[in-house]
């Protein structure tokens, strides 16, 4: 019966068996193939394989998947994020903040007409609730690589030829990627002082710095950079005696206009932290229970010893090469380790590009995400842009410093004639009304057209701020411009405002 | 007495050459499709430059492209340079082609319009010969301001675009102008206008406080520019001296990178299922003569759908939504499982006869149409064996997934059957 009917229904099915096999094999041939392409893909080239997931790295690796090129990011450390998320920025301004609430709870809320009863600190609870905030952050990095298609490879990768680069994975074995294109954005690492061996206990950089597991006596900090003016606040406030040993005669590194600068130190040598300028430290003794530096004045002289519970290495960075295989193919650093580029960041390796700590210009996150959103539009249009004299710099202590273009300094020596406008925060109305008027607005602009050249900003905030600071001179603004701007009342940024109206006239509250 | 007749003819001349310049351009602006249409004129890129050559043009007749966007990069015997486009628009007709050698500057070299505009229906603008002379010589428009027509004629020449090189050209400010700007120029009683024949040394040509400054004679001409230059060494990587020799020489070609293809949508496969609905006319009829109720055939059709939709394993080709992604991130994709509703109508056709139907010819797939990359017919309905052991009325349930989903579909159909063949009595209950 079945029989009888069947063909008739479906003549198809019961035709010659070769036939038939042919329609029901069809699907099979068609998944077979499939799956074969899928293998085939992984073995393929990609458009373009970046070496690091760090800022430059994931930016570049999202902003490429955006674009419609088969991507792959190789990252060793298991997280995405590079420094910045895991172990520079973020976890830094956890920490930052945290603190900061605590030194205020301790010593600023009584005269406010709060009154707190017994303030401890919970180290542990503080650097959980930074490690959720990385957490949280990394995975969100993670979740962007899968919704643009980025593969995501877990592991150290080596140049094996221009071409290929050999991955050793983390959960163990060994992997190729073939790219089109290559992207190095290896990053950077803390750069050792020499004669100390760092271990991140006793001797640390700022990666131990944010991960200490209790609140150390004695901490010498050496370099008075960016990164060690903070990590030496977050411990100055949690309760360690702080010093900061700098070589030069001012403190937070080059760029920081000299005035902000001073001021600066004072304001943080009132929050209790130590600073001895124009001093190099000669060596360093890791026996015993403390760390020994030795001191002497930078211009020969004056010798001191310092005694720490913990040295903190913060001298600055260094570009991030090793084992990358550079040799395999032959391409170059300069003295100091940066990868040498031409503007639009090749390598001398035409497909090869490099971004971020491992090449030239600051080492700053926000620097390295717009090289890399640039470095995939040189590739998928050939045009790409970021504008370095307008990326600003951002200290997070408290008050913050933030600066954009030039500093009195370099306008100095580059011969320029330029007008100053400053205004303090203690002439800002919302600033008296937070009690936070430490600081003020600086602005440099041309003596002849007023175009804006400089903006630094020591103050509450100030980060925030120096965005607008940022736009106006991406905008080639003069400083009536600002001037001539509406701004919110009462905010911090009035006084923002009338630092361009005292740089093109005359302040009003001041 | 002769040298006045000349002098009478010259000027007449020169009249009628107005003319003939303005007809066009007026029935131009007349036209509202057209009204975009713009001649885009060889750029000098250096102040000293009187023609190029053309290297290549990077978009093509046709495209649209957008401001900053490299047009075409121009040779002089200096140096090769890119010009960007300053607004957003279409090339609507490129005149000097690739490699076109010694093109003057000033003289038309494109065609472009608004972005939207219909090329098909665009009227090519006349050339207009005087726009050179008027973008060189921006400072000695003011004096002659009274004069009405050189007023319009600039306006093609400076809106149609211009290069990244040619800091302190006086250009169309498209942009709102800058506080300080509108203020200064109140303040010399210029009108709003002049602001376009201002040279710009702004970031795109923008017009600054220091260009009007210079304007008006407040402080030296050349001293705003050369600002400009200043800055802009300082908006590069300073790569100069580079101490590892290394070589550094600029070549102009790109990394070849494949243009995103256009994803040709491959056409959806046919499934097909022959499901016996006897079943279905028995329980039909069970349920009318016990309860007197008449339920349509297309009833038991849309409840098992509904039924079999549930749970049908992942879709191979669709996106997972930001929540699954996350999920996935945080290791939870495991016990959200991996199915998801389906949303599949199936098409129902009774089979007819088969002394009527012609054999159906399978072409089977050449190896070296797949070895070439062809695609096999697609929507070709693959029937796989119905009716194991319910006989009775066969009709042929179909569904058209899209490519790389039949399994998804393949489930589908085959939860309908069973449904309908094994107890349809469940969907009345």
């Amino acid at each position: 019966m079945f029989r009888s009917v069947v063909p008739r229904a479906l003549p198809r099915a019961v035709r010659p068996s070769a036939v038939s096999r042919s329609t029901f094999c069809a699907p099979n041939i068609y998944f077979q193939g499939r799956s074969r392409r899928g293998y085939a893909s992984e073995a393929e080239e990609k458009d373009l394989v970046i070496i690091g997931g760090g800022v430059a790295g994931y930016v570049a690796a999202i902003k490429a998947g955006q674009s419609g090129l088969k991507v792959a990011c190789i990252e060793k450390r298991g997280a995405l994020g590079g420094t910045c998320l895991n172990v520079g920025c973020i976890p830094s301004k956890s920490l930052l903040n945290n603190s900061h609430l605590y030194h205020q709870i301790l010593h600023d809320t009584k005269h406010r007409g709060i009154e707190v009863g017994e303030v401890k600190i919970n180290l542990q609870a503080m650097m959980q609730a930074k490690d959720t905030s990385v957490a949280g952050l990394t995975k969100g990095v993670e979740f962007l690589f899968k919704k643009n298609n980025v593969e995501y490879i877990k592991g150290t990768g080596a140049f094996q030829d221009e071409h290929t680069i050999a991955v050793n994975l983390i959960d163990g074995g060994e992997t190729t990627v073939r790219g089109k294109n290559i992207l190095i954005a290896t990053g950077s690492e803390a750069t050792p002082f020499p004669g100390l061996t760092i271990d991140e206990k006793k001797v640390i950089t700022s990666t131990g710095a944010i991960a200490m597991t209790e609140v150390p006596k004695k901490m010498v900090v050496i370099g008075g950079g960016i990164i060690g003016l903070e990590m030496g606040s977050v411990w100055s406030r949690l309760g360690s005696e702080v010093t900061v040993v700098e070589f030069l005669g001012q403190i937070g590194g080059p760029g920081m206009d000299a005035e902000v600068a001073k001021q600066t130190q004072k304001i943080l040598a009132k929050q209790g932290m130590k600073f001895k300028l124009n001093t190099k430290v000669t060596k360093g003794d890791m026996e015993g229970e403390t760390v020994t530096i030795n001191t002497e004045a930078a211009k020969g002289g004056k010798e001191e010893t310092l005694d720490a519970d913990v040295v903190l290495c913060a001298i600055g960075r260094r570009p991030y090469t090793n084992g990358l295989g550079l040799e395999n193919i032959g391409l170059e650093t300069d003295d100091r380790g940066r990868l040498i580029i031409d503007q639009e960041y090749r390598t001398k390796i035409q497909h090869i590009r490099a971004i971020g700590d491992v090449t030239f210009g600051p080492m700053l996150a926000h620097k390295a995400e717009e090289e890399a959103v640039a470095a995939i539009e040189y590739l998928t249009k050939g045009y790409g842009h970021v504008n370095y004299g307008a990326i600003p710099s951002v200290m997070y202590t408290h008050p913050e410093v933030a600066w954009v273009g030039q500093s009195e300094e370099e306008l100095k020596s580059a011969g320029v004639k330029y007008k100053v406008g400053s205004f303090p925060f203690s002439a800002n109305s919302r600033a008296k009304t937070n009690l936070d008027t430490l600081g003020f607005v600086k602005m440099l602009s041309d003596a002849e057209t007023d175009r804006i050249l400089g903006i630094h900003i020591v103050g509450p905030n100030a980060g925030e701020m120096i965005a607008e600071g940022v736009l106006a001179i991406e905008y080639g603004a003069s400083s009536e411009d600002i001037a001539r701007t509406s701004h919110a009342h009462p905010t911090l940024s009035e006084a923002f405002k009338e630092a361009a109206m005292a740089t093109y006239d005359k302040a009003i509250h001041y | 007495m002769a040298s006045i007749a000349a002098a009478c003819r010259l000027s007449a001349r020169a009249a009628t050459q107005q003319l003939r310049n303005h007809g066009p351009r007026r029935a131009f602006h007349a036209g509202q499709t057209s009204l975009g249409a713009q001649n885009f004129n060889m750029p000098a890129l250096s102040p000293t430059m009187t023609e190029g050559n053309i290297a290549n043009w990077r978009v093509k007749e046709g495209d649209s492209f957008v401001a900053g966007d490299v047009l075409l990069e121009i040779e002089t015997d200096k140096a090769q340079m890119d010009v960007e486009a300053q607004d957003d628009g279409i090339l609507a007709k490129i005149i000097q082609g690739d490699g076109s050698k010694a093109v003057q500057v000033g003289s038309r070299i494109a065609v472009t319009a608004e972005p939207g505009d219909d090329l098909s229906s665009l009227e090519i603008p006349a050339e207009n010969k005087s726009a050179p002379s008027q973008d060189q010589a921006p400072k000695e428009q003011p004096k002659q301001e009274s004069a009405p027509t050189p007023k319009k004629e600039t306006k093609p020449a400076s809106s149609s675009g211009g290069s990244k090189a040619s800091v302190g050209k006086a250009r169309k400010q498209t942009y709102p102008l800058y506080p300080s700007v509108q203020h200064l120029l109140k303040e010399a009683g210029l009108p709003k206008e002049e602001a376009d024949k201002i040279p710009a040394t702004g970031p795109n040509g923008r017009l600054l406080k220091g260009d009007v400054l210079a304007y008006v004679g407040k402080i030296e001409e050349s001293y705003a520019s050369e600002l400009a230059n200043r800055l802009k060494k300082l908006s590069h990587l300073d790569l100069s001296n580079i101490k590892a020799a290394a070589p550094k020489e600029k070549v102009p070609e790109k990394p070849a990178v494949e243009a995103k293809k256009t994803a040709i949508p491959e056409p959806p496969v046919e499934l097909a299922l022959p499901i016996s609905l006897q079943a279905v006319y028995d329980c039909q009829k069970r349920v009318q003569e016990s309860i007197g109720v008449f339920l349509p055939v297309s009833t038991f059709i849309a409840r098992a759908a509904e039924l079999a939709n549930d749970d049908l394993p992942r879709s191979q080709i669709s996106k997972p939504s930001a929540d699954e992604l996350f999920n996935a991130v945080l290791g939870l994709d495991k016990i959200s499982g991996k199915s998801s509703r389906g949303s599949f109508v199936p098409q129902v056709t009774a089979l007819p006869p088969a002394s009527l139907r012609p054999a159906p010819t399978v072409k089977k797939s050449d190896i070296l149409d797949l070895l070439a990359g062809k695609k096999a017919a697609a929507t070709k309905a693959h029937v796989s064996s119905g009716a194991t052991k319910v006989v009775g009325p066969l009709n042929v349930f179909s569904v058209s997934v899209p490519r790389g989903d039949e399994r998804r579909g393949r489930v589908f159909l085959e939860r309908v059957k069973s449904v309908l063949e094994a107890e349809p009595g469940r969907l009345v209950v």
